[in-house]
């Protein structure tokens, strides 16, 4: 697999798309204009906007390799996934009395999409050619896995002293996203 | 590690885009190369080399 650097394509707009959409989709819902399931379906379908913004990737100005292409699809479909899976789980768990089983098997639901994210993770380190764009994403994820154990230790004891609130230890892979989002943002600005 | 890639790839009147497409890698990795932000592995180094037809030794050299 090999990364070329193309010259057009917008893919900042197709974000910013997604972004829009998922702020109005948000708020239709605290407003109680749509009902639960409803928004879980529209932020699903939002996630569409994903597939030009792939297609603006590969014809922009940045580097883009075929694995990150591969990539991109993968997170998508798992993102897709995890939105409609935590949108039934909930919606059943709320409206129903279920089996404890039952329960068990919603929670498959949410869990296996992100379980796919990191496997899409693991599998993008493996069949990314270019050694030093797999040597940047690798520093990035150090980065970002160092971000997660110090906040989670930070927050860990504050929690403990009864400082602030319990948090889900799902939290985990929203503060690693961040944090490789922030890490990939200071790789940009010191030009690596 | 010192190199000579700017020299070399001059030499043959190459772009960074023209150098990357004969090692399969990006513009950005030849770029980080060039500027000494990053090392090659040792099978990368050896690509370069056979690129311009010359010895690793006679491209990178110790700081």
């Amino acid at each position: 697999m090999t990364a070329r650097t193309h010259i057009r394509g917008r893919p900042g707009l197709w974000v910013g798309l997604f972004f829009a959409s998922a702020g109005v989709i948000i708020a239709l819902r605290l407003s109680g204009a749509i009902e639960e399931p409803v928004g879980f379906i529209l932020l699903a379908l939002s996630m569409g906007l994903m597939i030009p913004f792939n297609k603006a990737m590969k014809n922009s100005a940045c580097t883009y390799s075929e694995a990150m292409d591969v990539y991109n699809r993968r997170m998508m479909v798992c993102s897709i996934g995890y939105v409609l899976g935590l949108g039934i789980a909930i919606v059943l768990w709320r409206n129903y009395e279920l089996a404890d089983w039952t329960v068990f098997a919603l929670t498959l639901l949410p869990i296996l999409p992100t379980f796919g994210m990191i496997w899409a993770m693991a599998r993008y380190l493996k069949e990314e050619s270019d050694e030093y764009l797999r040597h940047k994403s690798m520093m990035a994820s150090l980065a970002a896995l160092g971000f997660v154990l110090a906040l989670g230790i930070f927050w860990g004891f504050l929690e403990m002293f009864g400082l602030v609130p319990h948090i889900w230890a799902w939290w985990v892979l929203p503060a690693w996203a961040i944090g490789l989002a922030g890490a990939q943002l200071w790789q940009k600005v010191r030009g690596a | 590690m010192k190199n000579r890639l700017k020299v070399l790839r001059a030499e043959r009147d190459w772009s960074q885009q023209d150098l990357a497409d004969r090692l399969e890698v990006s513009r950005q990795s030849v770029n980080a190369i060039e500027t000494g932000r990053y090392d090659p592995s040792l099978p990368l180094a050896f690509k370069i080399a056979d690129v311009f037809g010359t010895q690793i030794e006679d491209i990178f050299q110790r700081d």
